[in-house]
């Protein structure tokens, strides 16, 4: 308190003050500013599930539980949620898998959030609608082939309470454990593998771009980090979609976005376009570590005040600060 | 104390050869004692100076490699991720400087930083500079000069962001030309010849690089130099303090002095540009994608000196557009995209003659103003500064609405609202302030300074023990001049009972009441003693008086 | 801080005054003292003011600190500049490392150099105060007189006053020199003509996605209930990587957008008339696809942010509005005019076609756009 004491009249001290709360300011903001590793979908990217590894019946437990109440019993909608019968299942695996659905508040737009559901849930489901509520063939089926969300640890780990109590219990569960984990480093490698396959794949960068710029950059922006709708509505960032949901939402066309089938951009159009986006994003800045969100030029005018010219300005106070001796 | 008075020989050598050829040692010592002021505030200007220098020198570095040609090339360079793709000659020597030059990046980016704070130093240098009064008699010209160099900053500024033909650059060089389409009768023309045919033809680039490297540069740079020799010629404007009159300047002298403190900030200077391009990367056009003119992105904006122009266009209304005898004339382009423009370039630089021709002051001014102690001007420059900061706003009103999920439209009808309510709140406020600060001052004038020590008397009465100013304190306070008018006090009826017809005329009287707003709320000080306040007690030694007595 | 208002009436500082200096405090050290009295610099004494010996040491030391900081940072500089060869900065991880290196030593000199002198010119330097005259800037009056006289002298004798003749030929001779420079430029572009009127579009033109170049069928679309595409009419110029110029490009690109038909506004059934045939909006639409020029008629981005539950398109410029169900008109923002509608159809083969050009000049609104 002394220190403080002795020095709060001096000549700098206000400025000192200024620069000590902008840098509160700042750090406070990057600590609770949303960090881009939130939460992964946790789909494994496989072919399409064998019919006996559904449970239809489970599907419709989970449908009527949460989805019925605003759906209706046989998906043709309320007041409160559309018809889902022409969706289609991309729709649907697009949806809960971004974790929109189900949701709590059917008035507003909805981010992106972790999957409430598990991924078994989510298949059984999917079954459930194709068998019951799906009109015909209508809609967009789910792109198998297409990678979707790396594999998460949760669904390998083993339950420590399926194992018995003590000390025998417990050797068996570190070796479950052991066992677990090597699964889930092979299924994570494969799906990276399967991931940079599906990438690589694409090999006309021209093509993917103006696809990509011409009819979704003026949206998403050109990094894919969103941009303002009217009324309120946002088109979210694509940086965490995986490359199936950005399929998916191509061709089911979610919220505001208009539907792009594959009638006019076809899979390995599609392919392009999508491995355009993701390399880009993935795309180390060379301009230096701080890339301001890839926000653009508001972001480099603001820096260019608050950090550029004001930090000159702190050196010009240095230079002709008084000498307190002197003057 | 080693003490040097002869020069070494080899100084003394090439004096001897440059002063036998242009006898210069007895202006050159003048110059050298030239004095300085010495406050932070009056260093902006150099910031704009030093950053044009950089601008300079890592503009030619860059020119070795840019290829300032429209021409289709299909890419196959170093940078792997967009072989194959279609793209300008320009946009892929762009790409050569960033991704095959060594420091080629790096240089890139010290331009482009460098280019956001030049402008950023112009505008906080002029703000000083109009809130000073130090645009006054004799530095009107100066102050032209300023202003032409800002317009020619900002126009440098937009073509060089124009030229790697990237896709938000292109989408600039369209909206210019969407405005220019909007002129009444030469538009199309105007275009036509500019472009070299429609847009985007294949010339513009061409075009544009030469007025970015040849054209402006050269002009900046000669305003540039005039901006300097005037300021060298008429010295340096003071802030009020002992000794420091219209008459006297105090300061640091320009050797050794402010020689090495000048010297020392160039490198601050340049070290903060070098570190922001460093590490922050800015304008990253290898990631944004060639040009187009059937593609865009959302949150498309320029750089931020052009963002109250790209706000004006944002927020204007359709309503006013109209056709004439079927011809369009489209309000809603040209009043954002030329009158407004015009108004804020017009406005500052006619300032100096309008304040003029109110007060009618014809003196020469080297003490700068106060702020506080011109409230109207205050007050006109903050509400200039608001407008301006309300089209800035607007112009990346899709950020704002985004980021802060507010309605994009009600961002518009906000920023509507407040282009025309911001600025008059912001005058009568900043003028309130001003007056209060003015009595604050008379009162430290007149009691001394609130010392934040509470002492209670004896009588159980709590005081706050006010201090002595200092002598530099009474010379500043005191100095506050007092802001008057010819208008006001000329006779409006000459001693032959003729009244002056100079106040009957429309001008006369618009003068008169302009005049009567300007001067007409004023904290003088005239005649106040310093000390002499009534409750002198409180102050330390009344205090120490009260206390012996007991 | 309540130690303040016990005591310590002597040695406050006075509140400093913003933009006013702060107040004397005669702390000259005695070796100043000194050095002062048998002062020899470039000032009077009165207006030096002395660092002590000691503190001079030290600011020498520091700023000589900073120096070598710089010199390394110089050294580290150069030293970057070889660490990587022009093929590895190619990769942009390399190239990220490259500049930070090279910015960061950059910076590292720069900012030593500059501190270096600061301490140098604050610490080793004394203080100068210096007061010196402004000049008095206008002339006396004998001054000007003597100049006005000379110089009306010396344009009497020249003769240039008194010989109008001479005079107004000379002025004559400038103005079509004067002229010059403007005539010149007149072949730095074409007369508009109506090069701003007509596209590519006409009668029987396929079109193609961007960037597929795939001709576009209308059963392409048969699963978008609510699609949407930027199209380019279908020329195939060699000249061009892409087959079309970019001037082309940047006036005939279109969105097509396919919506319900109970979507469509009353509006649509408006007859119109475009290139001498009427018709309705509708009848230029085909099976719910309509075309709309993607270029605003503000200044001219490409206006193509669809929502497909309002129909509306947005531009991401200045948040122009059209309802595209309602022949695009304007519904927000400072466009005035709808974008021109593109007629449509299909031909033999299934492709969609345009059927003539647009019913209005595309792009940003000018002069005489609604003239022939």
């Amino acid at each position: 308190m002394k220190w403080i004491t002795a020095r709060r009249r001096h000549p700098l001290a206000g400025y000192v003050v200024v620069i000590l709360a902008l840098a509160l300011f700042g750090v406070g903001y990057a600590g609770l500013a949303p960090t881009a590793d939130q939460a992964q979908a946790q789909t494994l990217a496989a072919d399409a599930p064998s019919p006996e590894d559904v449970d239809v019946a489970e599907g419709k437990t989970v449908f009527d539980q949460t989805c019925a109440t605003c759906h209706g019993l046989d998906g043709s909608g309320s007041k409160v949620g559309p018809d889902l019968r022409d969706v289609g299942p991309a729709a649907i695996d697009f949806q809960v898998s971004t974790g929109r659905m189900p949701s709590m508040n059917p008035d507003a737009q909805m981010p992106r959030k972790p999957m409430v559901m598990t991924e078994q849930e989510l298949v059984n489901l999917i079954a459930y609608y194709n068998e019951s509520i799906r009109s015909g063939t209508n809609g967009a089926d789910v792109p198998y082939d297409v990678p979707g969300g790396a594999p998460g640890y949760d669904d390998f780990k083993p339950l420590r309470s399926d194992f018995a109590e003590g000390e025998a219990g417990s050797e068996e569960y570190e070796a479950a454990l052991e066992e677990a984990e090597a699964e889930y480093r092979t299924a994570l490698e494969e799906y990276q593998d399967e991931y940079d396959e599906y990438i690589a794949g694409a090999d006309n960068t021209d093509m993917g771009m103006r696809l990509y710029l011409t009819n979704c950059a003026h949206c998403h922006g050109w990094s894919g980090g969103g941009g303002a709708l009217t009324d309120g509505r946002w088109a979210p960032e694509i940086h965490e979609s995986t490359p199936r949901e950005i399929y998916e939402a191509m061709v089911s066309g979610p919220g505001a976005m208009p539907m792009f089938s594959d009638g006019v951009i076809d899979p390995e159009e599609k392919q392009e376009l999508i491995s355009y986006v993701k390399t880009l994003q993935a795309e180390p800045n060379a301009g230096g570590i701080f890339d301001l969100d890839r926000v653009g030029q508001v972001a480099e005018g603001l820096i260019g005040w608050v950090v550029g010219l004001a930090l000159i300005v702190a050196c010009a106070i240095w230079i002709t600060a008084k000498q307190r001796a002197h003057d | 104390m080693s003490k040097t008075t002869q020069a070494p020989k080899a100084l003394r050598g090439v004096g001897n050869f440059i002063d036998d050829r242009f006898h210069v040692a007895k202006m050159g010592e003048k110059n050298l004692r030239k004095v300085f002021p010495n406050h932070w505030s009056f260093m902006l200007g150099e910031i704009a100076l030093y950053s044009f220098i950089i601008l300079l020198v890592t503009g030619v570095f860059l020119t070795l490699w840019f290829k300032p040609s429209m021409m289709e090339v299909v890419y196959d360079g170093p940078y792997e991720r967009l072989n194959g793709v279609v793209m300008s000659e320009a946009y892929a020597s762009t790409l050569h400087i960033d991704f095959a030059v060594r420091g080629g990046f790096l240089v890139r980016q010290i331009h482009h930083w460098a280019a956001l704070i030049f402008v950023a130093a112009l505008v906080v240098h002029m703000l000083r500079v109009f809130f000073t009064g130090a645009f006054r008699k004799p530095r009107e010209i100066n102050w032209l000069i300023g202003v032409s160099i800002f317009v020619l900053a900002m126009l440098e500024g937009l073509f060089g962001y124009s030229l790697p033909d990237d896709l938000p650059s292109g989408m600039g060089v369209r909206i210019l030309q969407g405005v220019m389409l909007a002129l009444p009768l030469v538009g199309t023309y105007i275009s036509m010849f500019l472009f070299g045919g429609e847009f985007p033809g294949e010339d513009i680039i061409t075009r544009l690089y030469m007025l970015h490297v040849l054209a402006i540069p050269a002009l900046l740079l000669g305003l540039i130099v005039a901006h300097f020799m005037i300021l060298w010629h008429q010295k340096h404007t003071q802030y009020p303090g002992p000794g420091r009159t219209d008459k006297t300047v105090v300061g640091t002298p320009m050797f050794p002095g402010f020689a090495v403190k000048a010297g020392g900030f160039f490198f601050f200077t340049f070290a903060v540009i070098a570190g922001l391009s460093a590490f922050v990367q800015v304008n990253p056009i290898h990631l944004f994608g060639p040009f187009t003119p059937t593609s865009i992105t959302s949150g498309l904006q320029p750089d931020w000196y052009m963002g109250f122009m790209e706000g004006s266009l944002r927020i204007f209304p359709n309503t006013l557009d109209f056709q004439i005898f079927g011809y369009a004339v489209p309000i809603g382009v040209l009043v954002p995209g030329l009158i407004v423009p015009g108004i804020i370039f017009g406005g500052l630089g006619a300032w100096p003659f309008i304040e003029q021709w109110i007060t009618g002051d014809k003196r020469a001014h080297n003490v700068a103003d106060r702020p506080r102690n011109a409230p109207v001007r205050t007050g006109v420059g903050v509400a200039g500064i608001t407008f301006y900061g309300v089209l800035w706003l607007a112009g990346s009103n899709d950020i704002l609405s985004e980021t802060f999920s507010i309605n994009l439209y009600l961002t518009t009808y906000i920023f509507r609202v407040l282009a025309i309510v911001g600025p008059i709140l912001a005058f009568i406020i900043t003028k309130r302030i001003c007056l209060g600060l003015q009595r604050r001052d008379r009162e430290t004038l007149e009691h001394g300074y609130e010392s934040g020590i509470i002492r209670q008397l004896p009588s159980g009465e709590f005081i706050e023990v006010h201090k002595r100013n200092s002598h530099e304190t009474i010379e500043v306070l005191a100095s506050k001049p007092t802001i008057t008018s010819t208008a006001l006090t000329e006779e409006q009826v000459d001693d032959k009972g003729v009244e002056n017809p100079e106040g009957r005329k429309p001008k006369g009287r618009l003068r008169r009441a302009l005049a009567e707003w300007y001067t007409k709320d004023n904290v003088s000080v005239e005649g106040v003693r310093p000390h002499s306040g009534h409750h002198l007690h409180h102050s330390d030694e009344a205090l120490k008086e009260h206390t012996s007595s007991h | 801080m309540t130690e303040n208002n016990i005591d310590n009436t002597g040695d406050d500082t006075p509140k400093r005054v913003v933009g006013t200096p702060a107040a004397e405090e005669p702390v000259v050290s005695v070796e100043a003292e000194q050095a002062r009295d048998d002062h020899n610099g470039p000032y009077p004494a009165s207006e030096t003011h002395f660092n002590s010996e000691e503190v001079q040491r030290r600011g020498e030391k520091v700023a000589s600190a900073w120096f070598i900081i710089a010199f390394l940072g110089g050294i580290g500089f150069l030293v970057s500049y070889f660490l990587f060869t022009p093929g590895q900065i190619a990769d942009p991880q390399y190239g990220q490392y490259s500049n930070m290196l090279l910015g960061g030593t950059l910076t590292l000199a720069m900012f030593g150099i500059g501190a270096g002198m600061t301490v140098w010119a604050r610490k080793v330097m004394p203080h100068y105060e210096v007061s010196s005259p402004y000049d008095e800037l206008p002339s006396n009056d004998e001054e000007k007189g003597s100049f006005s006289a000379f110089f009306m002298q010396g344009a009497d004798e020249s003769g240039f006053t008194k010989r109008p003749l001479m005079r107004r030929t000379l002025i004559l001779a400038m103005v079509p020199l004067g002229l010059a420079p403007i005539v010149l430029l007149r072949d730095t572009g074409p007369l508009p003509g109506d090069k701003l009127k007509n596209t590519p579009w006409e009668d029987g033109r396929r079109m193609y996605v961007e960037g597929t170049h795939r001709y576009v069928r209308a059963e392409d679309l048969e699963n978008d209930p609510y699609g949407m595409i930027s199209a380019l009419p279908a020329v195939d110029d060699d000249h061009y990587p892409h087959g079309i110029s970019l001037n082309d490009a940047a006036k005939s690109v279109i969105l097509l957008i396919k919506m319900p038909e109970e979507d469509w506004q009353p509006s649509m059934n408006d007859e119109i008339e475009v290139d001498g045939e009427t018709g309705t909006r509708l009848n230029w639409t085909h099976n719910g696809i309509i075309a709309y020029s993607k270029i605003c008629t503000h200044v001219g981005c490409p206006a193509a942010l669809y929502e497909r539950t309002t129909h509306r398109i947005l531009c991401p410029c200045h948040q122009s509005t059209f309802d595209a169900s309602d022949a695009a008109k304007v519904v927000f923002g400072p466009a005035h005019r709808p974008l021109p509608q593109l007629p449509i159809g299909v031909d033999d083969e299934g492709y969609l076609i345009a059927k003539g050009d647009f019913t209005e000049p595309p792009g940003p609104t000018f002069w005489d756009y609604a003239k022939d």
